[in-house]
Parts: structure tokens; C-alpha cells; sequence
């Protein structure tokens, strides 16, 4: 009962007017960023970061989960119509979306995902009230080791295991521990890889990383490879409604998608891309209309959407709760968290009851918001992505440079961030991830914390990341996440 | 050898994790109870990333990066050109130009980088926008932005 009046309380905070505004602005925001191709929620909340710092936390954190939230809406509107998915988790839904669109089924198609992507968040979000006070009390029981095992583990699964190649992965979670190394060390002061440079001794800032390696990356990327290149928006035909039959072929899939997409987004296993895809094949499995798949089976859009809106809220669980990110988005959102001197974890529970709650009930909100907003008012959004290509990419590197240049109002920054723009480039070129950079960069410094503090308690006794229960199974189940799949493809390769 | 790329950035790579030790040498190793200085975790990491490019070298010698997937677009020099041109003269300008005049020269350069020859169309939205982004930070969130070469018509900040 505890959480529901915590929650109430919440609803009081998120309804004030000036935090409504805020949350209004920030699905808005989110769901226009969604419909761009080649822009995402992680991008624009980076973009927004150094632009904010003088709102109150409270009112930032709720448009920056808006932006969240909206950009996972509005990126379905994108797959549908457009046949260039937007980012991974919409892959699985353009297999069937933009097959339905081109068949003249574009607005069932994207009703069925606006409200399946309604009815999932929503559940999610009370599941996530539901979950997060009861992780809160188990991570009041971590101590450093513990904490630096559950890091270790979320490194291993977001790098090593998602994705095609275990190695690339863990290069540029490499290259994002090396990026968090630069600046002054929080324990001795001392000076770490800034040569000098005052810019530098500051460490990499998260928004100049991360807007380098989405913005100015995936820019030069178009670019260079894909300027010539137009997509075919398809036409919005017809009737939004869906008939009697798409909401009796929608409603089991909608629910089967969260139970599949909300735990997923709460272990760290980086983020919608495997449960949007494991919903999909379930569908495929289930369906009566099994003919149907390949070419715009609705099932086939209404679970992958679901899926993305439930493992994004998922993802919320263990950023709020443990302060640990599993996504380059939710990387990001602790960043601005940051940014007001919080961190997120279960203290914050306690100090920040208001603002943590408020949050919470802002997304209760803003599904609903969301859905108003995507259902009657999408031929605003099919306008928006018409914008050519030309000016769309002129208009982000313009948003780009503003948010690094505004961090310190130096050249530097921007010298910094068009380095990162060009890695990202490369990253992008030749199939390296670029997310394993953004959460190392942000994490990393968090587990050297909890690592050398671990070791301070111990008098400098490294048996006690094996000695603890918690920690020592977190660190086992980390070891069998590479070692598992690397024996089964030995062995594969061997028995044929 | 099938991809000279690869190797050459599998060896990037390599030489990157010698440079990150070459600098950690160079750090206190002392660290009170825990035992550990600030030496330790830059050492953990410097020795990942020699590993780690020496794994993706073998990879890229013995028949390229594994599911690497297939690449067929040819890379034009000219388009990003103009982007890397836009960006490095929006960094050259913001400071005495003012973010509109730097805004509007990067904005102008993307959009040409992309295939635009509609240069006077770019330029009257990117005057627009910017102008736009300019009042609405500088005047209503009171983050500064420089003012530049604009500063007599624009003024200060704060309405």
C-alpha cells in the first residue's frame, strides 16, 4: 500500500500544471523525433541536456521521459510508412507494417500499434510500480561488491551478448571505459588522460559523446553512403479505425508482447531489439492466419509495438531502482539525472520521494497523452516526415552543435564532438555498436567507484567479489554468459 | 588479406591500447586501504583494448571481421566533405560570427553536402531557424549563445 500512496502523491506532482506543460512538451518533442528517420530518443534527450540545466529537476526528468516515450511511438509511424526502418527495435515491424501499408492497410496498421503500444505502456507502468519498491528493498541490501558485480554483468550482456559479434562489441564498450577514465579521479585527484587540457579534466561529457556518435556520425555516415538514396513515403489511406476482426486479432497479441517485452527490458539485456523480435516469431507461431505473414499480418505489428513500449518501460526498473542502464538511452537519462547531482538508485526512493513518484505517474500520463496525440493527429506527423533529407540533416547538425557548444561555450567541445562524429562514422561503416560506448562512458566511472570502495572495505582483499552470495553469483552468471554460447558455437563448428 | 580496412583499424586499435598504457605508466599507483591506485583500472582497461584489437586483427588476417555485414554502397568523397567543411566552419565562426551567422554557414554546407542547389532557399530557413532557436533560448531559458557580428540588432539576453 506503501507504493500506492507514494504513487498518489506522485499523481500530485505530475499534474501540476508547469510538470503536465513539461510532459505535454516532452511527448510532443519525442514522438516529432521519433517520426524523423535518422534521429532517436537517446540523441534528442542528449541534444536537450546542456539546455536545460537551469529547469527544476523534476520538470526536466518528466519531458526527458516524454521524449523517451513519445520517440518510441512516433518511430512506429516511421516503420509503417516509410520502408527504411527508423532504429532496431523497429525492425520487427516493418517485416509486417510497411507490407500493410503498401496494401492500403496503413491506418489499421498504425492504430493497432498506437494503442497496443498505449495499453502495453500502461501496464508496464503499473507493473513497474508494482516491481520497483520491491527491488528498491533488495538493493538496500548491495553493498559495493555487489554493486560492482551487477555493473560488470550489465557490461557483459550489453556488449558481449546482443549484437552480431561479441568482439566489436567489446570494443566499443572499451572505448567508452576509456572515455570515462578521462578527467580527475573522484578518489585521489589525480589527473587521468586530460593532457592539460581544461576542457578535458571535466571527463568526456555524455552529450558530446553521445550526440557525436548518433548526430554527426550517422550524418557523415548518410552522407557519404546513402545521400542519393530517397525512401518512399507510402500514402495514408483509408480508414484509422480497425474493424471487429483487427481488434480481436490485436488484443491477445498486445498482451502476450508485454509479458514478453517488460522483463526483458528489466534484466540488462539492452533494451527492445530481442523482445520485439521474440514477439514477432510468437505471433508467427500462434496466428491463425499464418498465410497472412510476410505480407502485413497485423498480429505481426501489434506485438513487436507492444513489446518496444513494455521493454522500454521495463528498462526504467533497473535505472531508477539500481542506477544501472541497460540501454544507451536509459545511459543517457542517468546523464541528466547527473546533471542535478541525483543518483538514481534506492536512496533516491527515500530522498527524492516526490520527484521519483512524480516521474513515475507522468508516464501514466503521457501514454495517454501519447495516444491522443497519434491517433487523430497523425497527418501532422505523416507531414513531418516528408521533410527532404537535405534540410533534415542540416536542421540536426544545427540542434547538434548547439548542445555541445552550449556545455562550456567552447570550440573544444565542438573540435571533441566532430572527432566523435567521425569514429562514429567508422563505428557505423563497419558494423561496430555504438550504445556499449555511451553506457561505458557513463557506467564505467560508477564501477571503478564501487570497485576500489568494494576493495577499501576489504583492506584490499579481492576474495570478496567471490565471498558475498550476491556478488559471486552475479559474476558466475556473467562468466556463463560468455562462456555458454562460445562452447555451443565450438561445438557446432566442430560436430559439422 | 581481404579487407585492408579492417586490419588497418584492428591495428588502430592495437596501437590505441599500447598509448593508453604508455599513459598509465605515467600514473601513482598508491591507493590507500583498498590497495589499488589510480593506475589500476586504466592498466585493466589498456590491456582490453591491446586484446581486444589483437582478437579483431587475427579476425581481419584470417578472412575478415566475423558477420560483418555486406557493404556495396561506394563512398562519396564530396558529400562528406561538405558536412566535415560545414561543421569545421560553424567552429571557426561561433565565437566572433555568433551562432545564427555559424548556424546558418553549417546549415547551408549540409544541406549542399546532401544534393541541394537551392542554396538561396537553404539560407532563408536556416536564418529562420536559427533565429528561431536563438530568441528562444537566449530570451525565454537565459542560456547564453553568442550574439556576434548580430549583436547590435539582437541585444542582450532576458526579454
Amino acid at each position: 500500500m506503501d507504493a500506492f500512496n507514494a504513487l498518489i502523491a506522485g499523481f500530485g506532482v505530475a499534474l501540476q500544471p508547469m510538470n503536465l506543460l513539461w510532459g505535454l512538451i516532452g511527448v510532443t518533442l519525442g514522438t516529432f523525433v521519433g517520426v524523423l528517420p535518422g534521429v532517436g530518443p537517446a540523441l534528442t534527450v542528449a541534444m536537450l541536456l546542456p539546455l536545460t540545466v537551469k529547469l527544476d529537476p523534476t520538470g526536466a526528468l518528466i519531458m526527458f521521459a516524454g521524449i523517451y516515450y513519445g520517440a518510441m511511438f512516433g518511430g512506429s509511424t516511421t516503420t509503417i510508412l516509410l520502408n527504411t526502418p527508423g532504429e532496431s527495435a523497429s525492425i520487427a515491424t516493418a517485416l509486417e507494417g510497411n507490407k500493410m501499408a503498401k496494401a492500403g492497410r496503413a491506418g489499421p496498421a498504425l492504430a493497432t500499434s498506437a494503442i497496443g503500444s498505449f495499453v502495453a505502456g500502461t501496464i508496464a507502468t503499473v507493473l513497474l510500480t508494482l516491481v520497483a519498491p520491491i527491488v528498491v528493498d533488495l538493493a538496500l541490501k548491495f553493498g559495493p561488491a555487489e554493486y560492482f558485480a551487477l555493473m560488470v554483468f550489465a557490461f557483459i550482456t550489453v556488449a558481449a551478448v546482443l549484437g552480431s559479434s561479441t568482439v566489436r562489441g567489446l570494443t566499443s564498450l572499451f572505448l567508452g571505459l576509456l572515455f570515462g577514465l578521462v578527467g580527475i579521479d573522484s578518489q585521489t585527484g589525480q589527473q587521468r588522460f586530460a593532457f592539460g587540457v581544461p576542457e578535458l579534466l571535466d571527463g568526456v561529457d555524455v552529450v558530446v559523446l553521445a550526440v557525436g556518435l548518433f548526430a554527426v556520425g550517422e550524418a557523415l555516415y548518410v552522407a557519404a553512403y546513402q545521400s542519393r538514396i530517397t525512401g518512399t513515403v507510402e500514402k495514408l489511406k483509408g480508414s484509422l479505425l480497425m474493424s471487429a476482426a483487427d481488434w480481436k486479432r490485436s488484443w491477445p497479441a498486445w498482451l502476450r508482447a508485454t509479458a514478453i517485452g517488460f522483463p526483458f527490458g528489466t534484466i540488462p539485456a539492452g533494451g527492445s531489439e530481442i523482445p520485439t523480435f521474440l514477439s514477432y516469431a510468437t505471433e508467427k507461431k500462434l496466428t491463425k492466419h499464418p498465410e497472412e505473414f510476410g505480407k502485413g499480418a497485423i498480429e505481426g505489428v501489434a506485438g513487436p509495438e507492444a513489446a518496444n513500449n513494455a521493454a522500454a518501460t521495463g528498462v526504467l526498473v533497473p535505472l531508477l531502482t539500481l542506477g544501472i542502464p541497460t540501454s544507451a538511452t536509459a545511459a543517457i537519462l542517468l546523464g541528466a539525472f547527473q546533471n542535478y547531482g541525483l543518483q538514481p538508485g534506492p536512496l533516491l526512493f527515500d530522498a527524492q520521494k516526490d520527484l521519483v513518484w512524480g516521474l513515475i505517474a507522468s508516464l501514466y500520463v503521457g501514454n495517454v497523452i501519447l495516444l491522443i496525440l497519434n491517433l487523430p493527429l497523425i497527418g501532422v506527423w505523416v507531414k513531418v516526415l516528408q521533410i527532404p533529407k537535405d534540410l533534415l540533416y542540416a536542421g540536426i547538425l544545427v540542434f547538434a552543435t548547439l548542445g555541445a557548444y552550449s556545455l562550456h561555450q567552447s570550440w573544444i567541445d565542438l573540435l571533441t564532438l566532430y572527432v566523435f562524429g567521425v569514429l562514429g562514422f567508422a563505428m557505423r561503416r563497419w558494423d561496430i555498436p555504438v550504445g556499449p560506448a555511451v553506457i561505458g562512458l557513463i557506467l564505467g566511472p560508477l564501477a571503478e567507484t564501487q570497485f576500489r570502495r568494494a576493495l577499501s572495505i576489504s583492506q584490499g582483499d579481492a576474495s570478496v567479489f567471490f565471498t558475498h552470495p550476491i556478488s559471486a553469483s552475479l559474476l558466475a552468471l556473467t562468466a556463463l554468459l560468455i562462456i555458454v554460447p562460445w562452447l555451443v558455437r565450438r561445438f557446432r563448428s566442430t560436430s559439422s | 588479406m581481404r579487407a585492408p580496412a579492417e586490419v588497418a583499424l584492428s591495428l588502430g586499435v592495437v596501437a590505441l591500447g599500447l598509448g593508453v598504457a604508455g599513459v598509465t605508466a605515467t600514473l601513482p599507483s598508491e591507493g590507500g586501504y583498498a590497495g589499488i591506485g589510480p593506475n589500476f583500472i586504466p592498466a585493466v582497461v589498456a590491456a582490453g583494448i591491446i586484446a581486444l584489437g589483437i582478437w579483431l586483427a587475427a579476425e581481419a588476417f584470417t578472412g575478415g571481421w566475423r558477420e560483418a555485414p555486406e557493404h556495396e554502397e561506394v563512398f562519396q568523397k564530396n558529400p562528406f566533405l561538405w558536412v566535415s567543411a560545414g561543421l569545421f566552419a560553424h567552429m571557426a565562426l561561433i565565437a566572433w560570427a555568433g551562432f545564427i551567422v555559424a548556424g546558418t554557414v553549417l546549415f547551408a554546407c549540409v544541406a549542399r553536402g546532401f544534393g541541394s542547389r537551392r542554396l538561396a532557399r537553404d539560407l532563408a530557413i536556416a536564418v529562420v531557424i536559427t533565429l528561431g532557436i536563438y530568441l528562444f533560448f537566449v530570451k525565454l531559458l537565459n542560456v547564453g549563445l553568442p550574439a556576434g557580428w548580430l549583436a547590435p540588432v539582437l541585444g542582450g539576453a532576458g526579454i
